[in-house]
């Protein structure tokens, strides 16, 4: 535990020497809210009590989802610097190595996270400890399950860092906007909605608005949408950590 | 052991096996009896690697690589710090500490490489290709540091496709060929292997008389005669014990010896022998 711990930490200085890139992301985070969010909440609120609050929560999951795929980045720039080797020959075991990049997954969202959450909240007035938490913990949770995504994904990257980085871009894309994190479900149209369904973030999204107090009516059901986000956190690490047990070899990366 | 062969013979392949970040395709491998499928992270415990190509943190700097290195295996951190000054110093990279690895040059990165080796001192330390980039006096530093290794008690692997490195650091060589043991035995035990591989030039202060030449003919090996007759050249597979009998041989005919050249095969030679190709021809 302590070697994982060792080079959880070790990952988090790298991630923590590189902070001009946290100030740019809670930079432009401001600026979307303060622009956009702004303009789209006068245009929708008479259909969305709230809407910048809505729409504040729906972009933090994307920062949150951004956050996952940098993990799986990082762990593809691992191999193809030629470091996943170095790391697959340390005294760690590969689930104790996944851990690893969980816990830099989980601090690299923190970061980027925390500071727009205690804003908004301060900022629309409801900041609370407990609220705070349980978001926190809301988007953790959907967190592990997009960091545990990437990873298996980034087997792709094995055989081709083109691919991988087209096929990222394209479930990117589709996962983000096949999902509630600007539109609520109840708005959308019968042709689009079934697709929301299948994206982790409509479910994150939902249960960060309910544990913050948003309208139940225009959320989905908080226990189905904590099961769902809690059973992909569950399912895709345990893929992912059997995917770096049986499946990535660094040398063929190297 | 050194494993020496080819590029492409399957060295770095079987190394990545051992150190458990491939997974062998068929049998078994194991590492002070340990299996390295079944217990792949004991057997990451007890072993080190440096890496054919250096592996570093592109943006980090040689010493932090040591420490992370260093506090991975567990190394007294009280010790840590002076182990890691000291293994740099007699590296030579020590002026480069501060420098980041992606700054290193070839040499100075695989120097660090062979540092992280060194620094852990385990079990078994496996060298994979250890001086390629290095300049000559680095290499010689670097098997200085890896023979001290092995006279600490490590167990030593390095895999090789350069003869004088082999020749240096080999109590035992394997030669591998296209992802097949050849052979597997002692550096001299290996020579002797080779019918007529050591070459023993005398010159006598005479020419040899016909009965000499005879009886030498008779001691066994290739024996010719230079055409003034003061020159002999014999390929025999033992020359200590081809010599002694040549220099009675001689005594007892009276013929007056000036000096005697015994040249052996090398690791070169033996590679030819026993794969019939020399390791320079090869890819």
């Amino acid at each position: 535990m302590n070697r994982v711990l060792t080079l959880a930490a070790y990952n988090v200085r790298i991630l923590l020497s590189e902070r001009t890139w946290f100030f740019l992301a809670w930079a432009l985070f401001g600026l979307q809210i303060a622009v956009y969010g702004s303009l789209m909440s006068k245009l929708v609120s008479t259909a969305v009590p709230n809407y910048l609050f809505f729409y504040a929560i729906g972009l933090m999951v994307i920062t949150v989802f951004d956050s996952g795929a940098d993990v799986g980045r990082h762990f593809v720039e691992h191999a193809h610097e030629g470091e996943l080797p170095y790391f697959l020959s340390l005294p760690v075991s590969r689930g104790g190595f996944l851990a690893a990049q969980a816990i830099y997954g989980v601090a690299n969202t923190m970061i980027k996270v925390l500071p727009p959450l205690l804003g908004v909240l301060w900022f629309v007035g409801d900041l609370t400890i407990q609220g705070a938490v349980f978001a926190l913990i809301s988007m953790f949770l959907l967190g592990l399950g997009i960091t545990g995504i990437m990873v298996s994904m980034s087997f792709i990257a094995f055989k081709s860092v083109d691919i991988y980085s087209a096929f990222l871009a394209g479930l990117s894309a589709l996962i983000v906007r096949f999902s509630t994190v600007f539109y609520p479900l109840i708005f959308m149209p019968s042709f689009y909605s079934p697709i929301s369904v299948f994206s982790p973030l409509t479910y994150g999204a939902d249960l960060t608005r309910w544990v913050l107090g948003f309208d139940p009516n225009f959320l989905l059901n908080p226990i189905l949408a904590a099961a769902v986000v809690t059973g992909v956190a569950v399912g895709t690490l345990s893929l992912s950590a059997r995917i770096v047990d049986k499946v990535i070899e660094g040398v063929k990366a190297a | 052991m050194v494993i020496l062969g080819p590029n492409g013979s399957g060295k770095t392949t079987l190394l990545m096996i051992l150190c458990t970040i491939l997974k062998p395709t068929s049998g078994t491998a194991k590492v002070v009896g340990i299996d390295v499928v079944e217990e792949g992270t004991k057997v990451r415990e007890v072993m080190g690697i440096a890496f054919q190509e250096a592996r570093g943190f592109w943006r980090h700097k040689p010493s932090s690589i040591l420490r992370f290195h260093a506090s991975m295996f567990d190394i007294d951190p009280e010790k840590r710090q002076d182990l890691i000054e000291r293994t740099m110093k007699d590296l030579e990279l020590w002026e480069s500490r501060d420098k980041m690895f992606m700054h290193l040059s070839g040499g100075q990165a695989k120097r660090l490489e062979t540092a992280k080796v060194l620094i852990q001192r385990p079990k078994l330390a496996i060298f994979d290709e250890p001086t390629s980039q290095v300049d000559l006096r680095g290499k010689r530093k670097i098997w200085d540091k890896i023979r001290e290794l092995r006279d600490q008690g490590s167990t030593i692997i390095v895999a090789t496709n350069e003869v004088r490195e082999a020749e240096y650091l080999a109590d035992r060589v394997t030669i591998l060929h296209q992802g097949q043991r050849v052979v597997c035995d002692t550096i001299s035990k290996l020579k002797d292997a080779i019918a007529g591989g050591d070459i023993v030039e005398v010159d006598f202060e005479d020419p040899v008389s016909e009965k000499l030449a005879d009886d030498l003919n008779g001691l066994g090996g290739d024996v010719s005669l230079s055409s003034d007759g003061n020159q002999l050249r014999a390929k025999v597979s033992k020359a200590e014990d081809w010599v002694p009998r040549m220099t009675s041989a001689s005594y007892v005919a009276g013929a007056k010896i000036s000096s005697i050249r015994i040249t052996e095969p090398s690791l070169d030679d033996v590679f030819l022998h026993f794969t019939g190709k020399a390791l320079a021809d090869q890819p």
